[in-house]
């Protein structure tokens, strides 16, 4: 986040004898170098409306110029931007429509992804570089512009071709970024392939933070309905209130397995259809297997005509075998139906694979498809953790080009 | 160290910390500021209701104008940022109040972050601009939703005393959240102390694990006899248990409130915060656990490397730090202890404040809320010239004030947290009439 | 220069008459003179003869006393003897300072090393500073023996690139000027057999005819040479695209050898050279990307915290098949017990208003960027 500072803008004004205020007004280079209050133009005498943060507020909004439109949905407009000293260097911006339809303020999502964007900077989380209010009371997130589309587009695309090293590379760049906001004490809580954005030179990005939040204080409930369904990890399906980590760790691991064949893993259609997938494809969660699993809020006891056993390496390595048995091992470690045993980022990180052979490809040697930039503005304009009910997912997110507002 | 580089890339490191000079800055920046905008806005709804009064009864004598300006200025009195300050410490311990009225009552750390909220506004906007009263809940409000606790804004409401709206208390929501830069993450140091606790516990049970750098020369066993052994001796581990748990209760009101209301957040971080509170809760015991983290004092038969050791510049440095911060919140006392600052206070908010709000700041609601309606209004006023429907109606609230003058000083902390211009607009109508 | 400007004096006469032996040409039409460029004195070929022929010798030459061999005495190129000197000098200073603009940091550095090596060769030539100029440039021969080398060999192949293009380029022109003349015979053998074909039909026609088949006659010729030109244009073409992808390899080729041989990336005497990037071996993958897990540097995190605070946490089952994690709490509350411990507000915070940039930051780089962004804008009037 580059923010121009508070102190030395200010104390530069204060530097400047006794009208300080008119020194400010003028001291931004944007206005028109009026002398004093009481010359300037009459709509400045009308409108003596630039207060100090406003000042602060325009002059951020100024660095940047709003090209063409990227894309936009029902929470927010995206825009391709560029610094307004350098035409070379893009970014996105993205106009959150604040008085949408939330009477109570601005929405959390809009707070949630502000809130912990400003705190994280990683190469592999999208980068919050600036935010500024527009006209109107619109919020503008200048973010990192990511051209290269997301990990779905990559996934569906059946011209596209890559192998056991390119997905190495992408769940690292992933499990690397899951990892930092834990290390920061954030958890996610909406990880799948179309929150997962590409770089100019390959880096995949974290990004789309509307449904995170901070973790691990004690007897603080968490909401159990977050996380796209068929990332959604068996506890929350469940129902619990306290949880950890292992929420996005899940969700990591369906990335992988979806990476890996290519069409998600446990694609249930209504979160009952998601337990009943996970149970057979992983095994029916039990009290022996998964100790307490029946005392979760939402727990439904499986079928005892029907229990599947837990499954082993053998199932895994059967399933993917292009992830090798190392590769093998990991998805299973993420895949653990008890939280508790399921792997944590670190220790995904600290897994054999990432060193075993086929060596992750260099990022810029990843495939890439052309045509992201709409693609990022697609995934940018979608409200935080959206569930999509539609059976595939692009039906959901359609552009809404003939609502345009502004 | 790592723990530190983590902490340089918060927003609160970034944004919100200052050194006590550019802190002090900052403020008459802010406060300079304000006060011209007052002044000017002040003179505008003066020179329109002279205007107004003008075109009604034909032309005053030439010169009386002059001096009825240069009177007026001298009655513009504003505040000083140090009265400003003062309001923006009393509104942040009404924000403690505010949250007790909730049932069950608002967590500490929301409380707390609404007040970092509250006080991070004030450094760009001065109370004469934008009423504390009408801040206030708006930042407890928006501190429930950046913290994870959540209650619907007709739920918060309700909490909130008097005839405040929900209307009113989002009202300003837009505007904190610019004057907050957009960042909404507080580092509060509750944590932290709980973090130390523990770790106190751990040692008194022979269960803890010394600093990496410190590993070799500490085993559990000596971190644990150490501790037993300190002033004023503590036989048994339990009386330890007890007074570890004495020590942590009084750090943490310390925290609740001192921290709070003091600039301790703008100056130091929330590591050297629970430990400056920690040193006065129980010295012995925080010094201890100090040395635990960066050696003990250097032994003279060894402090021919003083210099050398990062370690011992690093404590010097920190204990200064401490000890500063120690004084800063040591010499918090509450305004209901405090009878002179509050008899103060209320001179400063009854009047003084009173006689310069910004009137063309008043009605946040109006102005904010439906910004193409304002705009639209500004327009209109504009284009219907000096004396338009704004300018007097600021007249009007300018004469107000005088009639009214000194004679609501009592009710202005309980009842109403937010002003009620339109009322006050049409009650003061009728007396005109 | 003494010597040279001796020699120039009397010019004229030493055409004809060996300064050394003063036989004249006069007598002896055969005669060459000879130069050795330690001291450029001019004598005849039998004079070297005579006198380097059992070893090195003296000039002969009053007042020169420099040691001569035979093998070096050449025929002078140039008229003017110090011409003839000055470009074996430049010759000899350029053979060593022969660094390629494609070395340096900026034009403006490699413009600096050109200044520098005309200033060597001005020395040299004039004799100002003969001794240390010498020494400077025979240190830095034998400290970039290497470089040197290789860009010899560099020019040496381009010399040779350079001729083989010119061959190429001659064989090409006389290839066009041969079709050219294939190309003009064969319209003018077909122009002759079209008229004679229409004289012919003329012959056998009837007279009405002729005029239409004369216009007929001329139309096929017509026809045929526009068909001809077009087939022209694309030899043409094909011809010229293939000499750029010839000249284009041979860039390719300058370029791939042009790596640097030498590594020591600053040679003394020349500066703003290119540091010399060895690849870096490949390191092993991270997947940390460079962060330490687990490192902290003012606790030791355990795995269990006694804590009465939390014991309910510990029984309660719902809660632990959820998944919460009591680790994830110690872990937060000691991190956040000393994060920041170290950060001295006072001091780091006045650095950053000093220590200010220019006044945006490019919003590419992340936390530096960041950091640098914030101590920035505005700053200047800050320190005042």
């Amino acid at each position: 986040m580059a923010v121009s500072p508070l102190v030395p803008h200010a104390s530069s004004v204060a530097a400047s004898s006794s009208n300080a205020g008119n020194k400010f007004e003028n001291d931004s280079g944007i206005n028109p170098p009026n002398k004093t209050k009481r010359s300037s133009s009459p709509q400045r005498m009308k409108n003596p409306d630039r207060e100090i943060t406003e000042q602060l507020n325009d002059d951020v909004r100024h660095k940047y110029i709003k090209d063409k439109k990227l894309g936009e949905g029902t929470y927010a407009v995206v825009f391709l931007g560029h610094l307004r000293t350098d035409p070379s260097s893009f970014v996105a911006i993205k106009k959150i429509k604040v008085n949408a339809e939330y009477k109570d303020g601005l929405s959390m999502d809009a707070i949630r992804e502000v809130k912990y964007l400003q705190e994280l900077s990683h190469p592999n989380i999208i980068a919050l570089h600036d935010v500024f209010s527009s006209k109107d009371q619109n919020l503008n997130l200048v973010l990192e512009y990511l051209p290269r589309g997301d990990l779905e587009m990559l996934i569906r695309d059946s011209n596209i071709h890559y192998g056991a090293a390119d997905v190495k590379a992408w769940m690292g760049m992933l499990a690397r970024g899951v990892w930092f906001c834990h290390e920061n004490y954030i958890l996610h809580r909406d990880i799948k392939p179309n929150n997962l954005l590409v770089a100019a030179d390959g880096e995949v990005k974290l990004a789309d933070f509307g449904l995170a939040r901070s973790f691990a204080d004690p007897y603080l409930n968490m909401t159990h309905q977050v996380i796209t369904r068929w990332y959604r990890p068996p506890e929350l399906l469940f129902g619990a209130r306290q949880y950890s980590g292992a929420v996005d760790v899940w969700s990591m691991g369906m990335v992988f397995a979806e990476l890996l064949l290519r069409v998600p893993f446990v694609a249930g259609n209504s979160d009952l259809d998601q337990i009943s997938k996970i149970c057979e494809a992983f095994g029916t969660p039990t009290e022996e297997n998964w100790p307490g699993v029946t005392r979760l809020p939402n727990y439904i006891p499986a079928d005892p005509n029907h229990i599947v056993p837990l499954q082993g390496r053998d199932f895994f390595l059967r399933q993917f075998p292009t992830a090798g048995p190392v590769g093998a091992d990991l998805l299973m470690s993420m895949c653990t139906l008890d939280p508790r045993k399921r792997g944590t980022a670190c220790q995904i990180l600290q897994h054999g694979w990432w060193l075993a052979e086929p060596k992750p490809t260099k990022k810029q040697d990843l495939p890439r498809k052309v045509g992201g930039t709409k693609k990022m503005g697609d995934d940018l304009t979608r409200r935080g953790g959206e569930l999509d009910d539609t059976s595939f997912k692009n039906a959901a997110r359609q552009l809404d080009f003939g609502a345009a507002r502004d | 160290m790592i723990e530190d580089e983590i902490y340089r890339s918060s927003s609160q490191f970034r944004l919100w910390s200052f050194t006590e000079a550019s802190l002090k800055q900052l403020r008459a920046t802010t406060n300079s500021v304000a006060s011209d905008r007052v002044r000017a806005a002040l003179r505008r709804a003066q020179d329109a209701r002279r205007s107004a009064t003008s075109s009604t009864t034909g032309t005053p004598a030439p010169g009386s104008d002059a001096e009825n300006k240069a009177a007026e200025d001298k009655q513009i009195e504003c505040l000083t940022p140090e009265e400003e300050q003062q309001v923006v410490d009393y509104y942040s311990e009404q924000i403690i109040q505010l949250g007790e009225n909730y049932k069950p009552p608002l967590p500490t750390i929301v409380r707390a972050t609404a007040i970092q909220y509250l006080r991070r506004f004030y450094l760009t906007n001065s109370p004469m601009t934008y009423h504390p009263k009408q801040i206030m809940p708006c930042a407890l409000f928006l501190a429930t939703k950046t913290d994870n606790y959540y209650l619907s804004l007709r739920q918060f409401a309700e909490g909130v005393p008097g005839q405040t709206s929900a209307d009113d208390i989002i009202a300003p929501e837009f505007l904190v959240m610019q004057s907050l830069r957009f960042t909404f993450d507080v580092r509060h140091p509750f944590r932290g102390l709980e973090g130390g606790i523990m770790e106190l516990r751990a040692i008194s049970q022979g269960q803890g694990q010394p600093a990496p750098h410190l590993q070799p020369s500490q085993t559990p066993e000596d971190l644990r006899r150490a501790l037993l052994s300190l002033s004023p001796s503590s036989a048994t581990a339990n009386t330890m248990n007890d007074r570890i748990s004495r020590a942590h209760h009084s750090t943490r009101e310390i925290l609740k409130a001192a921290a709070q209301i003091t600039d301790a957040y703008f100056l130091y971080t929330p590591a050297q915060i629970w430990l400056s509170a920690f040193l006065l809760a129980d010295r012995p015991l925080a010094e201890f656990y100090l040395d635990t983290k960066l050696g003990g004092p250097i032994i003279s038969s060894s402090s021919t490397n003083h210099d050398q050791n990062p370690l011992y510049a690093l404590r010097t440095k920190l204990l200064t730090t401490l000890a500063n911060c120690s004084a800063l919140l040591q010499a918090y006392k509450p305004f209901a202890s405090d009878e002179a600052r509050m008899k103060t206070l209320k001179r400063i908010v009854g009047k003084k404040l009173y006689h310069c709000q910004n009137p063309e700041k008043a009605n946040i609601a109006g102005q904010k809320r439906i910004p193409a309606a304002a705009a639209a209004a500004a327009a209109a006023a504009a284009a219907a010239g000096e004396s338009g429907t704004s300018e007097s109606e600021m007249e009007r609230l300018a004469k107000k004030r005088k009639l009214e003058r000194g004679s609501e000083t009592k009710d202005l902390f309980g009842g109403e947290l937010v002003t009620q211009r339109t009322k006050e607009r049409q009650m003061e109508g009728d007396q005109q009439q | 220069m003494p010597p040279a400007r001796d020699i120039m004096a009397h010019r004229g006469d030493d055409d004809e008459v060996c300064p050394v032996c003063k036989s004249s040409r006069y007598l002896n039409p055969d005669m060459r003179f000879l130069i050795n460029p330690e001291c450029y004195h001019k004598m005849c070929e039998s004079c070297v003869d005579r006198i380097f022929s059992s070893g090195p010798a003296n000039c002969p030459v009053a007042g020169c006393h420099k040691t001569l061999r035979k093998n070096r005495f050449r025929k002078q190129t140039f008229e003017d003897i110090n011409v003839e000197r000055e470009v074996d000098i430049r010759r000899r200073v350029m053979q060593i300072l022969n660094r390629r603009e494609e070395e340096f940091d900026s034009k403006r550095a490699y413009d600096d090393f050109l200044e520098q090596r005309e200033e060597i060769i001005a020395n040299l030539v004039h004799g100002t500073d003969v001794a240390k100029t010498e020494s400077d440039l025979q240190r830095y021969a034998a400290d970039n023996m290497r470089s040197i080398r290789a860009n010899q060999a560099l020019e040496a192949q381009e010399a040779s690139s350079f001729r083989e293009q010119q061959t190429h380029e001659q064989e090409l022109a006389r290839l066009r000027r041969e079709a050219a003349r294939l190309e003009y015979e064969n319209e003018r053998k077909e122009m002759l057999a079209g008229r004679e074909d229409v004289l012919s039909r003329l012959a056998a026609g009837r007279p009405g005819d002729a005029a239409a088949i004369a216009r007929e006659g001329h139309k096929v010729l017509l026809k045929k040479s526009s068909a001809r030109r077009s087939e022209e244009d694309r030899i043409r073409q094909k011809q010229a695209a293939l000499r750029n992808s010839d000249a284009r390899k041979a860039g390719q080729g300058a370029l791939t050898t042009a790596d640097r041989a030498d590594d020591s990336g600053d040679s003394g005497l020349i500066k703003g050279l290119k540091k010399i990037k060895t690849p870096e071996p490949e390191k092993p993958y991270d997947p940390f990307g460079g962060l330490i897990p687990n490192k902290r540097d003012y606790y030791t995190l355990r795995d269990h915290y006694p804590n009465s605070y939390l014991d309910p946490i510990r029984q309660d089952t719902r809660m632990q098949a959820g998944g919460y994690d009591l680790q994830e709490y110690y872990s937060r509350t000691l991190m956040e017990a000393f994060a920041g411990l170290g950060c001295f507000i006072d001091e780091e915070v006045s650095k950053r208003e000093v220590t200010s940039t220019m006044g945006i930051s490019r919003p590419v780089a992340t936390q530096g960027a960041a950091l640098a962004a914030v101590s920035s804008a505005g700053a200047p009037e800050a320190s005042s």
